[in-house]
C-alpha cells in the first residue's frame, strides 16, 4: 500500500493500489503471508483435536492399527516377507495420507474461510496454502508410526535416507497447486468435489500403495504411467535404503511445473470472480 | 494523507444457483434493492451503477439507503473485496474493514488465543496485539475468562472480546458496516465510546448504518444510495433530509 505525500490528489492517487494490481501478486504475497497461513493451518489442528487427550496422534493411532492388520494380511497374499512389506507400507500409505487429505480438503479452502474472504482482502492462495499445511502437520504426526517400524525390522537407510527431503520438498511443492488449482475450480462448480473424492478412492487402489509394483509382474507399466507412483517412490525409496530413479524426479518435476502453469492461469481468471462464486 | 476515488463504478455480481424458483422468486422480490439482467446463462445483479466520487482526509462519511441499495456492495469495493466491473477505485492509504466484528473467532480457542488470532487477521503486529493486551483485557472485563474457551461465554462476552479486538487497529480509511446497532445498552455506549476512538484515529470513515443517531454523532457528509445508483453525495444534514423525506413519500404509512 503506497502513501505519498503530494496534495494533489491526482499525483498522490498514482501508485494507488487497485484490484487489477493485485492479480499477478496474489501468489507471491500468498507465500509470502506463511505466517497468516501457517498460523492459520496450526489453528485448525488445534481445534480439530482440541477436547481429546491424543490430540492429532489419534491420527497416528489410527494409522498405527490399520498398517499392522493391513501389513499382517496383505502380507500373506502378495507372499512378501513382514520385514519388507510393512515398512513399505507405512511409507506409501503415510505419503499417500497426506496427499489425498490435502486434496480432498481442497474443494471447501474458500468456502471455510468465506467470513474471511469477504470482509478483509489477503491472498487467495493463503486459503490453499493453510490446508496443504495443516495437513503437513498430520503427516509429521503419523510419519512416526515409521520409527518403531523401522527400528523393529532394522531399515537403515543410510546417507541414501537424506534424499526423501527433497523428495518430501518437492511432493509439497507439488501438493500446492494441486490443491490451489481444484480450490477454485471447486468453489467454482460444486459438483467437483465429489469426482475429486471418488478419484482419490480410486488412485488408493490402483497406485503402488498397499501393493509392490513386483505384483504386477509382466504389467508393471501400468505403475510407472502413474505420477503418483513417481511421488511416492520420491520420499519412499530413499527411506526405505533405495535411490528413486531419474525418471521419478523428472516425472514429478514436470507434473509440478505444469501443474503450476495450470494453477497460476486458474488463479488469474478466478481473481476477479472468486468472491462471487462462494 | 489518505484519499478515495471512485470513477464509474460499477459493480455486477453473478448469481449461479438460481435452480430453485422458490430462491428466484425471494431473490427478485421487490424487498431486494438491485435490478436484475440475464448476462449468459446466469442471472447477475446490479449492485454497483455508475458510482463516482472523492473523499479526502477529515471526510466522514455515511452511507443510506434501504436494503439492497448498494452499502454494502460499496464498502467491499473499497475494501478491495469486491472488483469493480467497470469504472476505476483508487484508495490510498491502509484500508481497515470491520464488517463482521466476530470475524476468526475460534469457538474452542480460549480468549486469550483468539487474540492472537484474529488480531493477526485485522492486520495487527505481533508487537500491536503485545501492546494492546491490557486495553484489551480492561475493555472486555474478562480477567480470567480470557484463559477459558470463548464457547463457555455468553454472547455479550463474546462481542465484547471481538469487538476489543477489531478496534486496536490506527486505520487510515474505516470502513464500518451496522457494527455499532449491537448488544445491550450498557455495551453499546461503552463500546460507541471506543468507536469513536478509532474514528477519531482514522482519516476517512465510512459508516452505513440505519441509525441516524450514530451517523449524527460521527458522521459530516453522507452517500445516498438506492438500487445501486448514488443518488446525492455532500453534505450530512442535507442529504439526511432529503433521503428521509424521499423516504416519507414513497411510504406515507410510516
Amino acid at each position: 500500500m503506497s502513501t505519498t505525500k503530494s496534495t494533489s490528489l491526482d499525483a498522490s492517487l498514482r501508485g494507488s493500489r487497485g484490484f487489477s494490481s493485485d492479480i499477478d501478486r496474489d501468489l507471491l504475497s500468498g507465500i509470502r503471508a506463511w505466517p497468516m497461513w501457517t498460523m492459520l493451518g496450526w489453528n485448525d489442528i488445534r481445534q480439530r483435536y482440541r477436547r481429546s487427550v491424543l490430540g492429532p496422534f489419534w491420527i497416528t493411532l489410527s494409522v498405527a492399527v490399520f498398517i499392522s492388520l493391513l501389513g499382517v494380511i496383505y502380507s500373506h497374499i502378495f507372499k512378501i516377507e513382514l520385514r519388507t512389506y510393512l515398512p513399505f507400507l507405512t511409507l506409501g500409505y503415510v505419503i499417500w495420507g497426506f496427499v489425498a487429505q490435502a486434496t480432498g480438503e481442497s474443494s471447501l479452502s474458500f468456502q471455510e474461510s468465506e467470513r474471511i474472504i469477504r470482509q478483509i482482502r489477503l491472498p487467495y492462495s493463503i486459503f490453499a496454502f493453510r490446508v496443504v499445511w495443516r495437513n503437513f502437520i498430520v503427516f509429521l504426526h503419523t510419519i512416526v508410526v515409521f520409527i518403531p517400524i523401522a527400528i523393529f525390522y532394522d531399515v537403515r537407510p543410510g546417507f541414501v535416507g537424506f534424499l526423501a527431503l527433497p523428495g518430501l520438498a518437492l511432493v509439497y511443492v507439488n501438493q500446492a497447486w494441486v490443491t490451489l488449482a481444484l480450490a477454485i475450480v471447486c468453489t467454482r462448480y460444486r459438483d467437483v468435489h465429489q469426482i475429486v473424492n471418488t478419484a482419490i478412492q480410486i488412485m488408493l487402489f490402483t497406485t503402488p500403495i498397499m501393493w509392490p509394483v513386483s505384483a504386477l509382474g509382466s504389467a508393471a507399466f501400468i505403475a510407472y504411467v502413474n505420477p503418483l507412483y513417481h511421488l511416492l517412490e520420491l520420499v519412499r525409496a530413499p527411506m526405505l535404503g533405495e535411490v528413486p530413479s531419474v525418471a521419478s524426479w523428472l516425472v514429478v518435476f514436470g507434473f509440478a511445473v505444469l501443474g503450476w502453469t495450470i494453477a497460476i492461469l486458474l488463479l488469474r481468471r478466478a481473481t476477479y470472480r472468486l468472491v462471487f462464486w462462494l | 494523507m489518505a484519499a478515495v476515488a471512485l470513477k464509474n463504478v460499477s459493480v455486477q455480481i453473478p448469481i449461479y444457483d438460481v435452480g430453485g424458483s422458490s430462491l428466484r422468486k425471494v431473490i427478485l422480490s421487490k424487498t431486494v434493492g438491485g435490478r436484475f439482467e440475464r448476462s449468459g446463462s446466469h442471472l447477475v445483479v446490479d449492485a454497483l451503477k455508475d458510482v463516482s466520487f472523492e473523499a479526502h482526509d477529515g471526510d466522514r462519511i455515511a452511507l443510506v439507503g434501504n436494503n439492497g441499495s448498494g452499502k454494502s456492495t460499496l464498502l467491499r469495493v473499497l475494501s478491495d473485496v469486491y472488483p469493480a466491473t467497470a469504472g476505476t477505485v483508487q484508495v490510498v492509504g491502509e484500508v481497515s474493514p470491520m464488517f463482521d466484528a466476530m470475524l476468526g473467532m475460534s469457538m474452542d480457542a480460549t480468549g486469550m488465543e483468539n487474540i492472537w488470532i484474529c488480531g493477526r487477521l485485522w492486520g495487527l503486529s505481533q508487537t500491536q496485539i503485545k501492546d494492546s493486551l491490557d486495553d484489551i483485557s480492561e475493555f472486555t472485563e474478562l480477567g480470567d475468562y480470557l484463559n477459558v474457551p470463548v464457547r463457555t461465554y455468553s454472547t455479550g462476552m463474546m462481542l465484547r472480546l471481538a469487538f476489543a479486538i477489531a478496534t486496536v487497529r490506527d486505520p487510515e480509511i474505516l470502513l464500518l458496516d451496522e457494527v455499532v446497532g449491537v448488544g445491550d445498552l450498557a455495551f453499546f455506549e461503552k463500546a460507541f465510546r471506543r468507536l469513536q476512538g478509532i474514528i477519531r484515529r482514522s482519516q476517512i470513515l465510512f459508516l452505513a448504518s440505519h441509525i441516524d443517531d450514530i451517523l449524527r454523532k460521527v458522521c459530516n457528509k453522507a452517500i445516498w444510495l438506492d438500487h445501486g445508483k448514488l443518488v446525492q453525495y455532500g453534505e450530512f444534514e442535507k442529504v439526511i433530509a432529503a433521503y428521509r423525506k424521499n423516504e416519507l413519500l414513497e411510504n406515507p404509512a410510516k
